[in-house]
């Protein structure tokens, strides 16, 4: 959220919009106009001190809708973090789960949270092979940053992949390589073919194109070029999975530590055992109708039923892994 | 509060939406938000702070607190007792700091504005009887010397310039000595970090302190370049900064280093380098009197 210097030789209107100061102010009157017995009593002023406190604090996108959880970059990095903070203790108990479950957990945080989001994250951690395979909290939850927060982004790098595989340049700017390319690949067309992916130089140079266009939403280009240069040929799952991976990037985000501190915090611990406890009870009493109610239609039958069991299961493996914990400390 | 009662009633009752969207205008136009919002927004363009959002809510956290408090200093009449009155005071501080910190000195619109506010704020406080004529002496010391420290000056050196600038408790700040003093404390804060930076420039190696001769070379010219002859301001800034361009600064060490050859001199430690040219400085604040 944090501007440079030059935020003063803007025009007024460019630094409100650089700031999403308007899409805030609208937004709580709006809350304020839904609430507005509750909030007249509690003082219209210091209702807008608290809106802007949680979200200068990150906690304002706990159980709003999904287009508000999408709308700013800060919104965005809020919610993954929120998710982390809320689930951290699954990893640390390390279990696995499906990207349905996800998705119900997902759901306990924002209702309307939309499982093609899961579904796009589980086909990064599963590479688009395999779907009903279980997946743990911190290979989930990496690539789920990169699919919610660089959305856009990936969409539009998928219709330069798919464009690439087909043969397709939309850049124009490289034709004199891949022409010189042709010939090489036309001797060896057949290796080429049962290869996985695109040519990642080519990749990588029409993606610095798109970044042009996107201005701030899309990961630092020195980190996709990292991530790029290490193999000749590239699939645009293990490019996903790579920016998942990649420390930098999250970094920049700045929503997730690193991966080995992923699931230590040892002060947030305690806070969270009950926090989890709390989630955990009072919203499974509820899943069972809310799970009857997802607007997605369940691929298979049999899933629901089982996630269902695993889930009372899961409760009781839940807490004897605690009660073990407790019995070694 | 009746007419709000019916208000609210009235959105609860019919459907229709058009009637719902009157009713929201009416409830926002008497509940102040329009005008909360835009004083909001005003505030923040011109700080244009560096986190809106942290901005926005700070601003309304002090709006809050300001309603929740009532009107400082007035309410009890003579009752105030003195404890309560010091909380007050160190928050009204607080808040003017706050504003004064919203915006760097060079940016002068936008620090000017955030001066006059935070005198408003302070000429409100104080003692039960609210001085007449500005911010009571005692509390524009006070606010001078957090200045000092929030700008990263140690107390040894900003208590020579205080000195200098302070005020007696009883007397009452006017706002252009107020604007002035805030001014030179900023500056002053400034000046000290690029005089340390000239430091470790000139020491060249951070272990090791730097030569005597060279460090005098780096005063005078220093000197000479705050002594600017009279005219108008712009010809001065522009003069002084032709006197400290780094060209001059680099000539006036090499001649020191032509003369002296390359003994190892006696040396001159960040301390007294740092207190030299806060001297430079603080002689030249005016006192007015």
């Amino acid at each position: 959220m944090k501007m440079n210097a030059d935020r003063f030789t803007l025009p007024t209107d460019d630094y409100l919009a650089e700031t999403n100061a308007l899409f805030y102010l609208s937004d709580a009157v709006t809350q304020l106009l839904e609430h507005r017995e509750e909030y007249t009593q509690f003082g219209i002023v210091r209702y807008f001190a608290e809106y802007f406190t949680s979200v200068k604090n990150g906690n304002h996108v706990l159980f709003r809708e999904f287009s508000y959880i999408k709308a700013t970059p800060h919104n965005r990095a809020s919610f993954i973090h929120i998710f982390w903070k809320c689930y951290r203790q699954i990893g640390k108990n390390g279990d696995l789960l499906t990207v349905l479950e996800y998705s119900s957990l997902l759901q306990l945080l924002c209702p309307d949270f939309p499982a093609e989001v899961v579904q796009n994250t589980a086909r990064i951690v599963l590479m688009d092979d395999a779907m009903d395979c279980l997946m743990s909290l911190s290979d989930f939850i990496y690539s789920f940053q990169i699919q919610f927060y660089y959305e856009e982004f990936l969409e539009s790098v998928l219709v330069i992949y798919e464009d690439l595989l087909e043969g397709k340049n939309p850049n124009t700017v490289i034709v004199p390589t891949s022409s010189s390319a042709e010939p090489l690949s036309s001797t060896a067309s057949e290796d080429m073919d049962t290869q996985e992916g695109v040519d990642s130089f080519v990749f990588l140079e029409c993606i610095k194109g798109l970044c042009e266009r996107f201005k701030h939403k899309h990961p630092s280009i020195s980190a996709i070029k990292e991530v790029l240069e290490g193999n000749p040929r590239v699939s645009y799952y293990s490019f996903l999975m790579a920016l998942a991976k990649h420390e930098g990037i999250s970094q920049d985000i700045g929503a997730l530590p690193n991966r080995s501190d992923l699931l230590m915090d040892p002060e947030m611990d305690q806070e969270l055992e009950r926090l989890v406890a709390q989630v955990a009870i009072s919203p499974t009493s509820n899943s069972s109708s809310s799970a009857a109610g997802l607007k997605e239609p369940p691929k298979k039958a049999s899933p629901r039923k089982s996630l269902h069991q695993r889930r009372r299961i899961e409760m009781e493996s839940d807490g004897s892994t605690e009660e073990t914990d407790s019995s070694e400390n | 509060m009746a007419e709000k009662r019916r208000s609210g009633g009235g959105t609860v009752m019919p459907d229709s939406k058009s009637v719902k969207s009157e009713s929201d205008k009416e409830f926002l136009s008497q509940a102040g938000v329009g005008v909360l919002l835009r004083d909001a927004l005003l505030k923040l363009v011109e700080a244009r702070s560096e986190d809106p959002i942290g901005f926005l809510a700070e601003h309304f956290s002090n709006l809050a607190s300001e309603s929740e408090s009532g009107p400082v200093g007035g309410g009890g009449g003579d009752g105030g007792e003195p404890q309560e009155n010091t909380v007050e005071e160190q928050q009204q501080l607080s808040r003017a700091l706050w504003h004064l910190s919203l915006a760097h000195h060079s940016q002068r619109s936008a620090f000017n504005n955030n001066i006059r506010l935070a005198y408003d704020l302070l000429t409100q406080c104080g003692s039960i009887q609210r001085v007449p004529g500005g911010v009571q002496g005692r509390i524009y010391t006070e606010m001078l010397q957090c200045l000092c420290s929030e700008g990263g000056l140690s107390g040894t050196t900003a208590a020579p310039l205080l000195r200098r600038i302070r005020c007696h408790d009883y007397e009452a700040v006017p706002f252009e000595l107020f604007r002035q003093g805030v001014q030179t404390c900023t500056a002053f804060a400034d000046y000290i970090r690029k005089s340390q930076c000239l430091y470790a420039a000139v020491a060249s190696r951070p272990e090791r302190p730097a030569e005597r001769s060279l460090c005098r070379a780096v005063l005078a010219t220093l000197e000479e370049a705050l002594d600017t002859s009279h005219g108008a301001d712009s010809a001065r800034f522009l003069e002084a900064s032709a006197k400290i361009s780094p060209a001059k600064l680099a000539q006036a060490m090499a001649d020191v280093r032509g003369a002296g050859e390359q003994q190892e001199g006696p040396t001159m430690d960040a301390r007294e380098f740092e207190d030299a040219a806060a001297a430079l400085f603080i002689a030249r604040v005016r006192v007015v009197i």
